[in-house]
């Protein structure tokens, strides 16, 4: 009776790093990600016989997102909100060392400026960036359609450019 | 093929994920060739990447967490098997309660129930949190359904569905506590009232119960003082 936990443990360990990473992206600090994530584990436990999707690793995801949700709404007060903010104007058109400058980062500046983007952007550029997700996976973590993932992708990229190396756009 | 007069933002992204169509790469890529602004944007872009990929923190302690949750459920079962044995050797002791054979195994048909409506993710065919609509509902489809009680105490209305109980069909209301769910199964019945007696069934309790003219099984994987503190609101509310 012991073999579907251990059957568990093979289905979801390929996504359990993931899952926390995310985890953390979504909440305040360290206890909470690591509630978030043992939530979601075992909310994914006893549904995982009925799973028939595509990708584990986005259903996994789905959850913790779905666990964080209470989470956000009691930490929403002290919080950026989640709105997308517009990209206004043009892409920047002269030559720019934003490249050298990224290269200049590190670690560190990376997260504190991921922390200081609205949570829908942090989000999905995790998925992206760190996890690697298809688009089609991040539609199904994030519940949209993937229009809506290619459009929160290159707003919030821009954002954390702008986080980063500054105003990287020319202002008329 | 498509051609860009103007500089293809949404689709450098979409390159620079892989996520385009070999046409559209194609495009992409005569435009980057004419491109100065597009080809540095990019640079940027993947720039961007290499950082965000090597600031990816190392998560190897998720791993220990997911098997401390199965390790747990594992405990948890072989606890409850324990018990169980314990009832069942108690049981065997009274030899003259008959019933006790009968009554086992309908707690675990009622976990069965409980398990599959999760497992098929459907539990409630009727999303509702207005007890009026539900009854409407239960009343359609079955020959004598109960009124049920509306959210309180912690606990939301979350729906109906008919399971099949027995043998039977049977109305099946679903509250929600915390994060769990919990089944109530109920019909009209005319045996005397009976304290909530709740029992384990592998991850699940089961609590059988009876209360002016009603007789009922709950069963959750919330803890047996949630489906008691339930049978106290449908009691409260009923009177």
């Amino acid at each position: 009776m012991d073999d579907d936990s251990r059957e568990f443990e093979r289905f979801a360990r390929p996504h359990a790093a993931a899952a926390l990473r995310l985890a953390r992206a979504l909440v305040r600090n360290e206890a909470d990600a690591q509630d978030v994530l043992q939530d979601s584990f075992l909310r994914a436990f006893r549904h995982f016989r009925g799973f028939s999707g595509e990708s584990p690793r986005a259903w996994i995801l789905s959850i913790v997102r779905n666990v964080s949700f209470t989470l956000w709404r009691k930490q929403q007060r002290d919080e950026p909100a989640d709105v997308e903010p517009l990209l206004e104007g043009e892409p920047d058109t002269t030559p720019s060392p934003e490249g050298r400058l990224l290269e200049a980062c590190d670690a560190s500046q990376v997260h504190d400026a991921l922390d200081r983007l609205p949570r829908l952007h942090r989000e999905v550029l995790v998925l992206r960036e760190m996890e690697e997700c298809s688009y089609r996976e991040i539609a199904d973590v994030l519940g949209v359609p993937i229009g809506t993932v290619m459009s929160r992708l290159s707003r919030a990229r821009a954002q954390l450019l702008r986080e980063l190396v500054g105003e990287p756009r020319s202002k008329n | 093929m498509e051609h860009f007069d103007e500089h293809p933002r949404g689709a450098l992204h979409a390159y620079l994920d892989g996520e385009l169509s070999l046409e559209g790469s194609l495009a992409v890529e005569e435009h980057l060739t004419a491109c100065g602004a597009c080809r540095r944007q990019l640079e940027t872009l993947r720039a961007l990447r290499r950082l965000l990929q090597s600031a990816r923190p190392a998560a190897s302690e998720a791993e220990s967490a997911l098997l401390r949750v199965t390790r747990r459920v594992r405990v948890r079962r072989r606890r409850a098997l324990a018990v169980g044995g314990i009832a069942m050797a108690a049981a065997a002791a009274l030899v003259a309660m008959v019933l006790v054979p009968r009554s086992d195994r309908t707690v675990r048909e009622v976990a069965a129930v409980h398990a599959r409506a999760l497992d098929a993710g459907r539990s409630v065919d009727l999303a509702s949190s207005d007890p009026a609509a539900v009854e409407r509902w239960l009343a359609a489809r079955l020959p004598e359904s109960i009124p049920p009680v509306g959210s309180g105490d912690g606990f939301a209305l979350r729906g109906a569905r008919v399971d099949s109980l027995d043998g039977r069909p049977v109305a099946t209301v679903v509250y929600q506590v915390r994060n769990h769910l919990v089944d109530v199964f109920a019909w009209p019945s005319a045996e005397k009232d009976m304290e909530p007696r709740p029992s384990v069934a592998g991850r699940f309790t089961v609590c059988r119960w009876a209360h002016r003219g009603v007789a009922y099984w709950m069963v959750s994987d919330a803890g047996t003082e949630d489906l008691k503190a339930l049978a106290a609101l449908i009691k409260e509310r009923r009177t």
